[in-house]
């Protein structure tokens, strides 16, 4: 494709806008998740030693909200060629960009949600060992706010090159 | 308690001869069991290398990289739920020992 109107010069920047959302924001979702509930697990471990290990949970939730942001990253990472070889329309580089936000800023949601769950929920398992089922199944429906930002981002990722 | 120091050897001998061996009653086994760490770096390197592993490996026979991106996702929860089965079943362990200590101990 030659330029023209529908791929101009700068379309590129918004694909990589959207590599850097996905990372950016899908990171700081892990990091605020992994170092809240880091914070509860700490509080527990001085009291309860035994616990640490099933409080752990959280932590490998954070984990995965940046393997999400990762995926999508890569996958539009993939789709990207210097311009003499492709030159890409600003539709596809806004499509890139849509898709790296919603999986970034759903990934800030859900690991907002797995910080503050897991920081109550491991200090209350603490006390009360049934919360544990409670806990992990709040855990989940939060994770699962990151999954949705995926899956909207992978559709929106395989439209782009169609 | 000067008079004390050595039990009638001088400094300089008491220094040079070897520290008689006192039988230590203190524990000195690591306070966090091997197998519990070898699990937990298990998890850690699966954690890293399995979705991003996963990804590129479905890439490599054949499929589209949208489905390749699920597979990783899948993998990443996969890898979740066998560390949620694994913390579960380690404190079930834990607990029946305790239970089996705390029976023989009233018998």
């Amino acid at each position: 494709m030659a330029d023209s109107e529908f791929s101009p010069k700068f379309a590129p920047f918004f694909s990589f806008a959207g590599i850097a959302a996905a990372m950016i924001f899908g990171s700081m979702g892990a990091a605020y998740g992994t170092a809240k509930s880091g914070i509860g697990i700490s509080g527990v471990g001085t009291f309860r030693s035994d616990l640490i290990m099933k409080s752990l949970v959280p932590v490998v939730m954070s984990g995965i909200i940046a393997v999400y942001g990762l995926v999508i990253a890569v996958l539009i990472a993939q789709d990207m060629q210097p311009p003499p070889t492709q030159n890409m329309s600003l539709y596809t580089g806004f499509m890139h960009l849509a898709s790296g936000l919603s999986v970034g800023l759903a990934g800030v949601a859900a690991g907002y949600t797995i910080g503050i769950v897991g920081d109550a929920g491991v200090r209350a398992y603490m006390q009360q060992s049934r919360v544990y089922v409670g806990m992990i199944l709040i855990l989940i429906f939060g994770e699962v706010l990151g999954l949705y930002g995926l899956i909207v981002g992978l559709i929106l990722n395989s439209k782009s090159h169609g | 308690m000067a008079s004390r120091r050595g039990q009638g050897k001088s400094y300089a001998e008491a220094v040079a001869s070897p520290v008689p061996e006192k039988p230590s009653d203190s524990d000195v086994t690591p306070a966090v069991p091997t197998n519990v760490i070898f699990k937990l770096l298990g998890f850690s390197v699966a954690m890293i290398s399995l979705p991003i592993g996963m990804y590129f490996i479905a890439v490599k026979f054949g499929a589209s990289p949208t489905v390749a991106g699920i597979i990783a996702a899948v993998a990443a929860n996969v890898v979740l739920f066998t560390y949620v089965y694994v913390a579960w079943q380690d404190d079930r362990l834990e607990r029946e020992a305790e239970t089996k200590k705390n029976n023989k101990k009233a018998q």
